[in-house]
């Protein structure tokens, strides 16, 4: 088994062991060091100082490519490191360093989904217990998030945090269940630029995850009756959340035995032991219907928690806290420890397993930039993982840095690598056309609910995994394909054209909600389209031609398409998928006489018909 | 010789074993070159059609209170292990033998669900291969199945689970995997769906009903039907149905999505001519992007065929518009009866299908969950049966069940954790049903040297005396697989060669038995 030194329980974020690596120490030094300019030290959640970025050097395989030379390279940035990359933000790369933005964007104050659920009114009538049991202000607050938040890095790897730390909608029958997935949502944000360990902690107490995997009302053993502790978190959180199944070496690869077998990190009775630390929580109490501040609504003949419960930590209940003695991986906590502190030791435990920054790490790069990173850019980014380069063990900043400044993201030698990149998932596909477009709800209700129908929506919705094994798995294997492809566990032959159906119908008219004007939700005619993208720049390309021909038809379909190109796809597409789509467009135009005096809706058609060959284009949905 | 070698069991292994080396796994097979795989497939049916329909409960369903213990001794046992039924002061997850209301979910006890063998002696118990007065009760929410159970349409397959050889507990413990080697990652939700499915954990390429799918490729492709509808998925990706050249072809519960962008978007049919041209993975030499584009075309290519060989057989007519709503296995299910309905216009003879249902990791809220779900799987398969039996087509289709894991028997307050053998159906005109196949585990929780409790390996998590190859060979058998390709190297069941013979006095047989003769 690896080794792993008495966790240091007075400083939970520092090194507890010595590093096996020997990657670059001196970049990682750097890395901190700019970091440390910025936020203060310590990879604490408070906000940064300022500064520093500009001139974060360079070390072998890291941020060899400091600066965006075209605006195709800052789109490419941009679109790994949030959801779009509009002209705006194209600019804003360009004027510094990509270590500049990453500043900014660690700088940028958190917008949290709780208050603008509390703003809505979504909490505080008292007559009404509608909101008590809808999972839908969930869905408007996080889409409302990823669609519009100004702090868009931090969204984009909170969404990939959801991915890796899972809590779904799909079984959420709790009181308030809005708020609480609201509230879930919100630590996520919080910690996304703070620590591994703190942001472990903060998830493991949370009650929207202490129901999803059961930690919520876990009991200690009793003999006489012969219960057991539920062993779901305590599987859960080795195998999904920290450590994964087999001994990792530092780039991810898998340790094996003399006989060259996998060795593996745990067993099941290392599932049964830990299992008992993490018995005897509870949602607190001092919201409970049975306490002062239960609510009962009127009419109702019952109570129901207040919906404070729903962002406070679990609390112990210490007389249901196993008192039995708890032996998992290396760690022994005696019998008749005090729940808090085992706990902090298990979580302190599998925070220092070695395997944490290449597991974490890995997943992450996926998330964000290629399905199958080299071995060294995981090296490199467990290295950030393992020490921001001042000693500080699990600083997210630094894992994020290192993702996205690593020469495999910014270099241009993985665009002609045939399997480096990704396949964008359905998420990211829409927030990106909606932001791209300025998509966003007219009256700021944000009626936009579960797009997970296969059939005939995205096939995906954020924070509605139908398990916590995620939407896709990080070691999935399209059959045909042969290499690993998470996203692709959602392709199939109704995804795909589930996906092009929605969006042909979106980018055009909006979405249908219902009374869009009203903050209230229901499900009540009429609806009326909201989140109507606008597209005046491009349709300000088309000119007056008089009769329009193949040859000035051409140079408007081209400017409307070179423009999408590097919007959409960070200049991407094919030479032949390019030309494909400028002739198509033209050809259309020609034989429906487009020109600026046409029609509104006609002008608007033709725009929608050169995003839809963008969205349905294998160029634009493989992300390199 | 016994260790699990998954690398084996892989589209080279089949190739190699079918003589077909011409293929490479990058050449990714399409129904035109299928047809080159000749003889592979060696079906020597007549005219006839079958089907095999898995039905995958996904989390793991709670074999106890699944079929439950209800001779005197044995639910006396089941009691006292899962506590005092639905006493919140107990934590009981035990379910009454007469009517009773759980959590607000009204339940009629398992005096009214008794399972009643058309033959004496069954089942089998575990701990002497032999009849030992035992006897089982359905949930009570399981309606349906009971009634098939008892009508002989229905059988049941006790203590299921994946196994590389037939084992003892005193083989479990002893460590040395070397020759008693175990499934990997046992325990574990992902990795034994994966094992369930294809012999090896997650990241397996290749499953048992894609390989059966494969050997039938050829039945379809003579009888000139699209080979892409041999292996058909009415839920999301999983490994089951992939096969060395049968795809896993995926349609929604309402039939094939036609994909209007191809068409003429916004008035613009150059348009569509274009995106047409764009999801062609002619020239693509991205690896991903090929691979998208390849599922799109199929999708654009398949979906007229399934689309109007469906519409003679609308949702809204019998026997399709008696299935139970607000229950999606419900509807996948409907969904596969009207496409064998419609197996003349396809001109399918062998089909594998694959559905599924969610929500049985039942930690939490057992009693009202499980009781949800046994009443959907339940109901769903009941109307899928009476569809077929509407459809004259009873008994060549045959639906089983499949899940990730049993639970423990122990109870952790309100639920059971991740288990291992459980308890499957198999249900349709070819079944010999109204039987149990398999050996009745003891109702044991504690780890003793005594008899009863050398079948559960830690909390009543059931060692399983029945392999999923056993059982996968068994329905494969009649589905026309010959016994040359279920076994040896690179066959569709890399360990069945470990069994047919007997360990203590309970039987390892190929063949279960529980289908009638092909």
């Amino acid at each position: 088994m690896q080794e792993i030194d008495t966790p240091l329980h007075d400083k939970p974020a520092q090194l507890a062991h010595t590093e096996h690596s020997s990657y670059a120490p001196h970049a990682l030094t750097l890395l901190a060091s700019a970091l440390l300019a910025a936020c203060g030290g310590g990879g604490g959640d408070g906000p940064p100082g300022g500064g520093g970025g500009n001139d974060l050097p360079s070390a072998p395989g890291f941020n060899n490519f400091p600066k965006a030379s075209t605006d195709n390279e800052a789109a490419r940035f941009l679109l790994q490191a949030q959801f779009a990359a509009t002209p705006t933000d194209v600019s804003t790369v360009r004027a510094g360093t990509y270590a500049s933005y990453l500043q900014q964007e660690f700088a940028k104050p958190i917008s949290t989904a709780w208050a603008w659920l509390e703003q809505q009114g979504y909490g505080a009538d008292a007559t009404l217990d509608k909101y008590v049991y809808n999972n839908a202000i969930a869905d408007m607050a996080v889409w409302r998030d990823l669609l519009s938040a100004p702090d868009v890095l931090r969204k984009r790897v909170a969404l990939a945090l959801s991915e890796f730390f899972v809590v779904s909608h799909s079984s959420m029958e709790i009181d308030w269940r809005g708020h609480a997935m609201a509230a879930y949502w919100d630590i996520l944000n919080q910690h996304a630029f703070g620590s591994f360990r703190t942001l472990l902690e903060a998830i493991t107490l949370n009650p929207a995850m202490g129901y999803f995997l059961n930690t919520r009302g876990n009991q200690k053993e009793n003999a006489s009756t012969g219960r057991l502790p539920d062993e779901n978190y305590a599987r859960e959180v080795m195998q999904l959340f920290t450590i994964g199944l087999y001994e990792l070496n530092l780039d991810g690869s898998i340790k094996k035995d003399a006989n060259n077998k996998n060795l593996e990190t745990y067993d099941s009775d290392d599932v049964s032991q830990l299992a008992r630390v993490f018995t005897g929580y509870d949602f607190d109490p001092t919201y409970s219907p049975s306490s002062p501040n239960g609510l009962q609504f009127p009419g109702q003949g019952y109570k129901v928690w207040a919906r404070e419960y729903a962002r406070r930590p679990m609390t112990l209940n210490a007389s249901r806290h196993s008192t039995l003695a708890a032996s998992f991986l290396t760690t022994n906590i005696a019998a008749n420890t005090d729940g808090t502190a085992a706990l902090k030791t298990a979580l302190d435990t599998l925070f220092n397993h070695p395997n944490v920054g290449p597991f974490f790490g890995r997943q992450m790069i996926q998330r964000l930039v290629t399905s199958n990173p080299s071995p060294a850019y995981v090296a490199r980014v467990a290295s950030a993982f393992n020490n921001n380069g001042a000693g500080v063990r699990g600083d997210l900043k630094a894992v994020w840095t290192a993702i996205l400044l690593d020469d495999e993201a910014r270099g241009a030698a993985s665009l002609t690598d045939t399997d480096f990149g990704k396949l964008r998932e359905p998420i990211l596909r829409f927030a990106q056309w909606s932001r791209s477009f300025s998509g966003k709800s007219e009256f700021g209700t944000w009626k936009l609910f579960d797009l997970s129908d296969t059939s005939s929506s995205l096939g995906q919705s954020p924070l509605r995994s139908p398990s916590v094994f995620n939407f896709f798995r990080p070691g999935y294997v399209p059959p045909a394909l042969g290499i690993t492809a998470p996203e692709f566990q959602l392709v199939n032959e109704t995804t795909v054209g589930g996906y092009l159906n929605y969006m042909q119908s979106v980018i055009q008219q909006g979405i249908n909600t219902s009374k869009k004007e009203l903050a209230v939700v229901d499900f009540q005619s009429p609806y009326t389209p909201d989140f109507v993208a606008n597209y005046d720049s491009l349709i300000a390309l088309i000119t007056n031609t008089g009769t329009t021909t193949i040859s000035n038809a051409e140079p408007i379909a081209r400017a409307i398409l070179t423009q999408l190109n590097t919007l959409m796809c960070a200049g991407q597409l094919k030479d032949a998928s390019l030309t494909l789509m400028i002739n198509a467009l033209r050809d259309g135009m020609v034989a429906r006489q487009i020109k600026a005096s046409s029609s509104a809706s006609q002008r608007r058609e033709t725009v929608c018909a050169a995003i839809l060959m963008i969205l349905a284009c294998p160029d634009y949905l493989i992300q390199k | 010789m016994y260790l699990l070698q998954p690398h084996k069991h892989t589209r080279r292994a089949f190739l190699k074993r079918a003589g077909q080396l011409a293929f490479t796994g990058a050449a990714l097979p399409t129904a035109i070159n299928l047809a080159a795989l000749g003889e592979a497939a060696a079906f020597n049916a007549g005219n006839d059609y079958k089907a095999l329909v898995c039905v995958f409960l996904y989390g793991g369903s709670d074999y106890a209170n699944t079929l439950i213990p209800a001779d005197a001794a044995s639910y006396a046992a089941y009691q006292t292990i899962r506590g005092t039924t639905g006493s919140t002061l107990q934590n009981g997850i035990a379910l009454g033998r007469t009517p009773e209301t759980i959590n607000g979910v009204n339940l009629p006890g398992i005096n009214s669900s008794l399972l009643t063998p058309l033959a004496n002696g069954e089942p089998l118990s575990a701990l002497t291969g032999q009849a030992a007065g035992l006897q089982y009760a359905m949930h009570p929410s399981m309606g349906g199945l009971q009634s098939l159970f008892n009508s002989g349409q229905a059988a049941v397959l006790l203590n299921c689970g994946p196994l590389v050889v037939p084992l003892t507990k005193a083989n479990y413990n002893s460590g040395n995997r070397t020759l008693y080697p175990v499934p990997p990652k046992l325990f574990s939700h992902n990795d034994q769906q994966s094992i369930w499915q294809s012999s090896s954990p997650e990241g397996s390429t290749i499953g048992w009903g894609g390989n059966i799918g494969d050997l039938a490729l050829n039945s379809n492709i003579s009888n000139g039907g699209n080979s892409l509808f041999t292996c058909i998925s009415v839920t999301g990706n999983a490994v089951f149905l992939s096969g060395d050249t049968a795809l896993s072809y995926q349609v929604g519960r309402n039939g094939a999505v036609k994909i209007n962008a191809v068409g003429s978007p916004y008035s613009f049919p150059t348009v569509g001519s274009a995106i047409n041209q764009l999801i062609s993975p002619t020239g693509r030499s991205h690896l991903l992007e090929r691979e998208y584009s390849i599922v799109t075309k199929r999708a654009v290519d398949a979906e007229g065929a399934i689309t109007s060989a469906i519409a003679p057989f609308p949702s809204t007519d019998a026997p399709f518009s008696t299935f139970p709503t607000n229950n999606s296995l419900s509807d996948q299910l409907r969904m596969v009866a009207r496409l064998i309905a419609a197996r003349n216009t396809l001109k399918t003879k062998r089909q594998v299908f694959m559905v599924s249902i969610g929500g049985f990791d039942s930690h939490d809220n057992l009693m009202s969950d499980h009781a949800r779900n046994m009443d959907r799987v339940s109901s769903a398969m009941k109307a899928f049966h009476d569809a077929m039996v509407n459809l004259q087509i009873a008994d060549k289709v045959t639906a089983f069940t499949a899940t990730d894991f049993g639970r423990t028997l122990s109870s952790n307050g309100d639920g059971s954790d991740h288990g291992w053998g459980s308890h499957q159906f198999i249900v349709g005109g070819a079944v010999n049903g109204g039987k149990f196949y398999g050996y009745a585990p003891p109702v044991s929780v504690s780890s003793t040297s005594a008899a009863q409790d050398q079948f559960h390996v830690g909390q009543g998590r059931l060692l399983p005396t029945t392999s999923v190859d056993q059982y996968a060979a068994t329905l494969a058998t009649w589905f026309g697989v010959e016994n040359s390709d279920l076994s040896g190297a690179g066959s569709i069941l890399p360990f069945l060669n470990n069994f047919g013979g007997s360990l203590g006095s309970l039987n390892y047989a190929k063949d279960l038995g529980f289908m009638k003769a092909p």
